[in-house]
């Protein structure tokens, strides 16, 4: 198993590669080069706290988005289809300030750099940006990966453990504060302790873990009926819920 | 039947937009990236380089679509009682548990691996009686004198009143919902609670 980090988006992001066969160095290094370039080009483009990216140009008008790389208009309409799909819950054109791509592009990055690792062609691997994560293939060779869901009420320990075959992506105020904006409201309340998504794009996840977080029960019913999607809700008074076919591999504790 | 969330391969042509900056622009697959089983079926010790890379479609110029179809049923969901439905612990006894394997009784101690966190590396000691975690501190904390790891340092870690449940369940290999300190410390400390046999 080789391990990597990469400091970029304002956090640290985590490769993981999975396999016995001894792979030689110069060609794990080169993959692992290859992910992190990726991450460093996303943040160039998309990162709020650089001024002068093409994200902050466009938002002060200094540019048209056709002019812009491609990119920044191909995350712009995957949030629309999120915005929709989450019934509004989750809406980066709602946020004060300015459209605000950033819940969406951290799991988008995170799995293009995991595609990649991908090309190694380990038995497995994984990306984990802050929460944020995204599995190709096995760690053992048949069992699908297992990812712990922090628990939000005692966040030292899991609330469970769920199998994962692509994404999955987890949203809640218990770190940080309120910080997650409620387009209905206008202000910062939650309805849940914290919400996980799973499913095979790990940006819609992450974005729609914010919307169900934010939402509640309602975004609850919506994730039901998405092909290939699935969630955990966490609510304040300690009960919990998840969709039909969330693959807990554990007991959900709190 | 439920409604379908697609990306269509416009996407491939953005990702490829940012891609050649470097490289030749590569197609990839949206969605799933698909098992890796298979690929580099050379045996053990060959390069990488004999693996094939996936196969893809090329980029169209088909706009994003999504179809929307409403579910023809509504499944159950599963959801929580209010009270916890774990078991009473059990009494102090130190006979060996009714399984087949057996569990080391006594007061033991390890300490998980050592995992990086933002500001250094740390690793996580946990005392167990039996499967009982009595208690869990940090057993090795580096941090470059960094303010904010001093927190963590003298952080008085709460002993798990529940029955170590989430220890005893399945491995994981990544954590979701933290960030990295405490993804980092939950870690490590499952490595020392399997290094128990916990």
């Amino acid at each position: 198993m080789r391990h990597h980090e990469e400091e970029v988006m304002g956090t640290i992001v985590t490769f993981d590669l999975f396999d016995d066969r001894g792979f030689h160095d110069p060609a794990v290094e080169d993959a692992f080069a290859s992910a992190a370039d990726f991450l460093h080009q996303v943040d160039e483009v998309f990162s709020l706290w650089k001024s002068e990216s093409p994200l902050s140009r466009w938002r002060r008008g200094e540019i048209d988005l056709i002019d812009a790389p491609g990119e920044i208009a191909e995350v712009l309409e995957r949030c629309r289809v999120a915005v929709e799909a989450s019934g509004g819950w989750f809406d980066p054109w709602s946020a004060p300030g300015g459209v605000d791509p950033t819940g969406y592009v951290k799991g988008w990055a995170a799995q293009g750099a995991l595609r990649r690792l991908a090309r190694l062609g380990t038995r497995g691997a994984i990306v984990n940006a802050a929460g944020d994560v995204a599995v190709t293939g096995s760690p053992s060779g048949t069992d699908p990966f297992q990812v712990g869901i922090v628990n939000p009420f005692h966040t030292s320990s899991l609330a469970c453990v769920v199998r994962v075959r692509d994404a999955i992506a987890t949203s809640g105020d218990y770190e940080r504060g309120p910080h997650l904006f409620n387009p209905f409201t206008g202000d910062f309340t939650t309805q849940y302790a914290s919400a996980t998504v799973c499913g095979p794009d790990l940006g819609f996840a992450d974005a729609m873990a914010t919307a169900l977080v934010v939402g509640g029960d309602p975004v609850m019913e919506l994730i039901e009926d998405l092909e290939g999607y699935e969630a955990l809700g966490i609510r304040r008074n300690r009960t919990w819920e998840i969709t039909p076919d969330f693959e807990v591999a554990s007991e959900v504790a709190l | 039947m439920k409604r379908a969330i697609i990306f269509s391969s416009a996407t491939a042509a953005g990702l490829a937009g940012v891609l050649s900056f470097h490289t030749a622009p590569v197609s990839l697959t949206l969605g799933s990236v698909g098992s890796t089983a298979g690929a580099g079926t050379n045996g053990a010790g060959s390069p990488a380089t004999s693996s094939p890379p996936p196969t893809t479609t090329p980029p169209t110029t088909v706009p994003p679509t999504t179809t929307v179809a409403k579910k023809a049923t509504k499944s159950k969901k599963s959801t929580s009682s209010p009270t916890t439905t774990r078991p009473p612990s059990t009494t102090t006894s130190t006979a060996p548990p009714a399984t087949t394997t057996t569990v080391a009784t006594g007061i033991r101690s390890a300490t998980g691996e050592l995992v990086n966190y933002y500001f250094g590396v740390l690793s996580v000691s946990v005392t167990v009686t039996g499967k009982k975690i009595d208690s869990v501190k940090i057993g090795q904390l580096s941090d470059g004198g960094n303010s904010r790891s001093q927190q963590i340092d003298q952080m008085s870690i709460p002993i798990l009143e529940q029955e170590a449940v989430q220890a005893q369940g399945p491995q994981v290999q990544s954590v979701s919902g933290a960030s990295y300190t405490s993804a980092g410390f939950v870690m490590s400390l499952q490595s020392a609670l399997k290094k128990l046999g916990v």
